[in-house]
């Protein structure tokens, strides 16, 4: 498949206004300044262009549920605040081609009827962020941005907003209170965001991947983009690949490639052609799958199937000299820093989780720690108070299943069969 | 530090009328004012404070939360190393080990030529260059007890 998002990315010398419009850049203004909003927001939805931020909603419906008669102002948030280990593919957008960001959102804002759009940048970003600041005073000086743009009728503002750095910045209403200047926990989910979120406003929240398919299927139209996927996938994805591979990196093919592809052939195979052990398919908080689902079409129904989530669409390999429990024991250990300390399941339970981990992974746990473990997942799951601590224990819960005979090891042998220094001591 | 407050509170006046609250500014307030102190110490919350109407406690809540907004004293140039799972498995562990080692000081201290802060932060978006590490914002990785080593003595000379 040809690169289409990635096409014209360069994080040395990203485009500028001019030569991005020299490689038909902004064109799809003119495609959807032509269309009604609610016409654009058929268009998406015909097309199945589903959330790539992580939960997979589908986006032209979230669009539509905002309602057309929601009151003014109304917002957009383009969400830029990727800090899912093992995901970096909005890095290579924000670093590489800040108009293709700025043309999606204003075909976005204007379907939505959005007169002012918000990029969430995560603070790690800030360099990307300075450079995507300046494409938004280009575009201003341009006249794309502004009131009555080309004519349209339509008016838009462009703000970035530059976090202070938390992971839970990145759940949508924790990112409504970050903007607002309020501590970042997530809020209760009635009323909706899309009728009660920034300042109290309809908001509508999408990834910036999401939203730079968006110019594309104007100009296409949405069976061309369907039919870009494969295994019945819709569209073209950019999937990260990281961990013990030989070349780690960023991979744009069509939603739907399996991972043996991603893995073997795009990332070039394991680190010294070890064999597979497993791996995240969508990044930190998601269940691990095994050699035997190499084969499942990466895209998210599948996957769900499989007992995991699509998630970000970023792999992380595992090989079998890497020990599951200490992979396992360091995403509990950013889980655990990361909450925002909002509920105690999740703010007492993560740490507590992390404990025990440590105790079985340095050969002290005992034989009933697992049972715990798992019986502390299910409580602390379903107990607090937004998708973080669910997302968390996951990768937890199921490389216990996974990987239960490393587990039993430790707690019997009392020590890390991967750890060639522990073998004589202890 | 009364430049950047006069052009915040001059950005304030000239707000959209449509721009809410004033709370909104207290995180790029909290930024530039870093971005010139090095950190924000107890004055400058109040400071915040002033300008957003907030209380000086909702202030300090909002600072303490924010991992990239330093209460304490930091170094002329800071390397966080990410930490996280795809850095560790490459060997992120033993970066920091070899750091604290090297710096003689307590990862997210700062030196006492005043010249690095060293500390761990989560996933940097940088998976494929494990084990990567920021410094003064620039991705850099991968990095081995060597570079990392070269890298800090650079720094250390460096205004």
């Amino acid at each position: 498949m040809e690169a289409l998002l990635t096409r014209h990315l360069d994080p040395v010398a990203p485009l500028n206004l001019v030569a991005y419009q020299a490689t038909g850049g902004y064109r799809s203004l003119t495609s959807a300044f032509d269309l009604k909003p609610e016409k654009i927001i058929g268009i998406v939805e015909a097309a199945n262009l589903r959330g790539r931020g992580g939960a997979g909603f589908p986006c032209g419906l979230k669009w539509r549920l905002r309602g057309a008669d929601a009151p003014s102002p109304r917002y957009l948030i383009c969400n830029l605040d990727e800090s899912e280990p093992g995901t970096f593919k909005d890095r290579y957008l924000l670093y590489g081609g800040p108009h293709q960001i700025i043309e999606s959102i204003i075909v976005s804002a204007f379907a939505l009827q959005a007169e002012r759009a918000f990029i969430f940048v995560r603070g790690e970003y800030a360099k990307g962020g300075n450079a995507l600041n300046q494409a938004i005073q280009e575009a201003e000086t341009a006249g794309l941005l502004g009131t009555n743009i080309r004519g349209s009728g339509f008016n838009l503002q462009i703000e970035a907003h530059l976090s202070g750095g938390r992971y839970i910045c990145g759940e949508e209403t924790a990112q409504i209170n970050a903007i607002e200047g309020k501590r970042p926990n997530p809020r209760h989910k009635i009323p909706r965001p899309s009728t009660h979120g920034l300042w109290g406003q309809p908001t509508t929240t999408n990834n910036v991947e999401t939203l730079i398919n968006v110019p594309h299927i104007l100009l296409n139209g949405a069976d061309w983009f369907r039919e870009l996927g494969v295994n019945g996938g819709c569209g073209s994805k950019l999937f990260c690949v990281s961990g013990k591979v030989k070349h780690s990196g960023l991979f744009e093919l069509p939603c739907g490639t399996p991972a043996r592809e991603l893995i073997f052939e795009h990332a070039g195979g394991l680190d010294e052609n070890r064999a597979l052990l497993g791996f995240l398919p969508g990044g930190a908080s998601t269940a691990f799958l095994l050699p035997k689902h190499l084969d499942v079409p990466m895209d998210f129904d599948p996957i769900a199937k499989a007992g995991s989530r699509l998630g970000t669409g970023s792999i992380i390999v595992l090989d079998d000299a890497t020990c599951p429990v200490e992979v396992t024991l360091n995403l509990m250990r950013f889980f655990a820093r990361e909450s925002c300390g909002f509920c105690t399941p999740c703010r007492d339970g993560l740490p507590y989780l992390t404990q025990i981990l440590t105790t079985i992974s340095s050969g002290s746990g005992r034989a009933d720690d697992l049972a715990l473990l798992d019986e502390l997942c299910a409580t602390i799951a379903s107990q607090s108070f937004c998708a973080f601590a669910p997302g968390a224990v996951m990768p937890l819960v199921s490389s216990l299943k996974c990987f239960h005979d490393h587990y039993e090891h430790h707690v019997t042998t009392g020590r890390c069969p991967f750890n060639e220094a522990n073998k004589n001591g202890a | 530090m009364n430049n950047i407050l006069k052009e915040l509170q001059k950005d304030l006046l000239h707000l959209p009328r449509t721009h809410p609250k004033r709370r909104a500014v207290a995180i790029p307030a909290m930024q530039a004012l870093q971005a010139e102190l090095g950190y924000l110490d107890d004055a400058a919350i109040e400071k915040i404070a002033q300008i957003t109407g907030l209380s000086t406690t909702e202030a300090e809540e909002l600072a303490t939360f924010y991992s990239l907004i330093y209460r304490r004293p930091a170094g002329r140039h800071t390397v966080r190393i990410c930490d996280s799972v795809c850095c560790s498995m490459r060997g992120a562990d033993q970066l920091l080990t070899a750091a604290e080692e090297y710096i003689r000081t307590p990862l997210g201290t700062v030196t006492p030529d005043g010249a690095l802060t060293v500390l761990p932060g989560i996933c940097l978006g940088l998976c494929d260059k494990a084990p990567a590490a920021l410094v003064d914002g620039e991705a850099l990785g991968p990095l081995n007890d060597a570079s990392l080593k070269a890298l800090l003595q650079r720094l250390q000379q460096k205004d």
